[in-house]
């Protein structure tokens, strides 16, 4: 667990380089203001590089937020 | 390179200057693709901002026209199946019908004869990239995909012809496809889901090569221009030295090909302008008898200079250095033994070392294709055909020079024709721009577009100057540029070719501008750098002391100075 979230802030920050270090835990779609469909493709394409899990487009609905998509990976790929 | 990585390569804090704009014409969503472009053209241009515009969604000859209405430094262009008939891609339904095929054929036709027109106009103003084609088709063709189907060949040969004759076009550059085949196989390219869901059909893989190569071919990187062999178990398989001049070999029967194929493609680069020495420890007679046998693949007065005797090879190479007048930077050396390339690598770090794996006929392929990429160039000049002769000559120039300066100068019968150059058709003005090092004024490095921009300017001058001797030909050696200001002359580019020291040909050039322009002063737009000390060395025998910038020159300073001049001048162009 403690892995995933420095790799995910490191994956937060190059997609959305506005974002401070502090703002990054709590970035969610309705927060942020870059975070459209396309930073979402580009987010999602990122997290499959880095974490090597497939994410489908379909369940861009769900990972709506930092939180979430953490959760989301912590149950995919594990806090190892 | 990853995405993350791209990312943060392109929203690095931009250089100062002018940006450098780029426009990507495609006609799907282009997302990771730009990202990869600008982050590969920024590792291309470290000293300059770039930015990378991109047109609307579905409509590639809509912004192809923006692109020639906008005027950018460059454009790449990405074609898919997609833009040559929305039935040949993946978010648009229509009959595939076989009645239907031919009306597919005819459409794609039409729009690549649409493009190409685009395209070519494009060129006109800006250094153009292209990619053709890079999916898979969609299985519109009735015959199974084992069988090649009438309808696809022809499709493919469309775009084949397309891609022939953009290449055909001065300033456009096409993708090559044994390259991209290479690094993303066909079957890796297409993303179906991505293409539905977001109209970006590219895996991210294809996004990242598609980006290098599209930049690679935007701003081209510095070829080689020598290289130097080792002859034992390199251009020949054996020891010359034990074996004997008749017992080395490079032929199939005795299972030595590679290196017949090695001397295949230093005698195709030489004759392309590549220099080829070879630094052998040897016995030189010895090599001397081999390297005149008649079935020598390499035309052995192409191979000089030839430092042959038991001294180190590092020393061997800095004497190629000296007489070739090139920069460690743009020199190869190949040798089997990975000793003696790590002793020339800690004595020239910036000289590429490659070990020649003689035995291993994969690797040695591999190798020859490294090479061909490393000397690759897309166009060759007639410059690079006289480039070899024109080094050997310069040693018979050397030994006969030894004696009287002056009199050798006045017996050169020497003959310096000056032109104006017209356009940007003629890639040898640029290329010495570029690629000169120890003569140019400032150093700086013009892209495709920013040559193109000076040469439009009314108010410029560009003149190159090409130069022949009893000696031979150099061909186009310097090249000067400026504007007139007044009673005095701005001279903000100026370069010579090292083949053309030692000739008197820069005073020449001086005394030309002031002739010809009939002004009282030049000023040079001169800036010191680490490597153009020849030009430094000019201007402090000129001016009687270190040059500072900019330089002043007077003309009756410069006639005062100036030492005999013995060329005839030929062709003086009008300021």
């Amino acid at each position: 667990m403690d892995n995933l979230q420095p790799r995910l802030e490191r994956c937060f920050a190059a997609v959305f380089p506005d974002l401070g270090p502090q703002e990054i835990p709590r970035a969610s779609i309705g927060s942020v203001a870059a975070w459209d469909s396309l930073a979402t493709i580009t987010l999602f394409t990122v997290l499959e590089e880095e974490f090597h899990v497939p994410i489908d487009p379909a369940d861009a609905d769900n990972l709506v937020s930092f939180e979430l998509i953490l959760d989301h990976l912590e149950s995919r790929v594990g806090g190892g | 390179m990853k995405l993350i990585e791209a990312l943060q390569i392109a929203q690095a804090p931009p250089a100062e200057g002018k940006p450098f704009r780029v426009y990507l014409a495609c006609g799907f969503m282009p997302l990771h693709l730009h990202t990869f472009l600008r982050a590969h053209l920024r590792q291309r241009l470290p000293d300059r901002p770039v930015e990378v515009e991109c047109g609307l969604f579905g409509d590639l000859p809509a912004n192809l026209e923006r692109a020639i209405a906008l005027r950018f430094d460059a454009t790449a262009v990405t074609i898919e199946w997609t833009d040559l008939d929305p039935r040949l891609g993946f978010r648009q339904l229509g009959r595939w019908r076989p009645s239907d095929l031919p009306d597919i054929a005819g459409r794609t036709r039409a729009r690549l004869a649409q493009i190409l027109d685009s395209v070519r106009r494009l060129a006109a103003a800006t250094s153009v990239a292209v990619s053709a084609p890079t999916l898979p088709l969609p299985p519109v063709s009735h015959a199974p995909r084992w069988q090649a189907s009438a309808w696809e060949a022809g499709l493919r040969a469309d775009v084949a012809a397309f891609v022939a004759e953009a290449t055909a076009t001065a300033g456009v550059r096409v993708v090559g496809a044994p390259e991209l085949d290479e690094r993303v196989p066909p079957a890796a390219r297409l993303d179906v889901k991505s293409e539905v869901h977001s109209g970006h059909p590219y895996r991210v893989t294809l996004d990242d090569v598609l980006g290098d190569l599209l930049a690679r071919l935007i701003v081209p990187p510095e070829r080689k221009k020598g290289l130097i062999t080792d002859l034992d178990d390199t251009l020949w398989s054996g020891l010359v030295g034990e074996a004997g001049p008749e017992g080395v070999s490079w032929d199939l029967a005795s299972g030595t090909a590679a290196h017949g194929r090695y001397q295949q493609l230093l005698d195709a680069l030489a004759a392309a302008g590549v220099l080829i020495a070879a630094a052998s420890k040897n016995d030189a007679d010895t090599v001397e008898r081999a390297l005149r046998r008649r079935d020598l693949l390499i035309d052995e007065q192409q191979i000089h200079p030839r430092e042959v005797h038991w001294g180190p090879k590092s020393e061997s190479v800095g004497r190629v250095l000296r007489a070739w007048n090139v920069g460690p930077e743009s020199v190869v050396v190949v040798d089997d033994a990975a000793i003696e390339l790590a002793e020339v690598q800690a004595a020239h770090p910036a000289v590429t070392c490659l070990r020649f794996p003689a035995g291993d006929e994969a690797a040695v392929q591999a190798l020859l294709v490294e090479l061909r990429d490393l000397f690759g160039k897309e166009t060759l000049s007639e410059e690079d055909a006289l480039r070899a002769e024109s080094v050997r000559n310069a040693g018979r120039l050397e030994a006969v020079a030894a004696g009287s300066h002056e009199a050798f100068l006045g017996e050169l019968d020497g003959v310096l024709r000056f032109e104006p150059v017209n356009g940007a058709r003629d890639a040898r003005p640029l290329e010495l721009v570029n690629k000169t090092n120890q003569f140019n004024l400032n150093g700086r490095r013009y892209t495709e577009s920013d040559w193109r921009t000076q040469l439009a300017s009314l108010e410029r001058f560009t003149w190159v100057a090409s130069y022949s001797d009893r000696f031979g030909p150099l061909g186009k050696i310097a090249l000067i540029a400026g504007r007139r200001d007044g009673e005095a002359l701005q001279v903000d580019t100026w370069v010579m070719s090292c083949r053309a020291f030692s000739r008197r040909i820069e005073h020449h050039c001086v005394e030309r501008l002031f002739a010809d322009f009939g002004v009282a002063r030049i000023e040079f737009d001169f800036v010191p750098t680490e490597r153009n000390r020849a030009l430094q060395e000019f201007f402090a025998e000129l001016l009687g002391t270190a040059p500072a910038a900019p330089v002043r020159l007077e003309r009756e300073h410069f006639r005062e100075s100036c030492p005999p001049l013995y060329h005839r001048i030929d062709g003086v162009p009008h300021g």
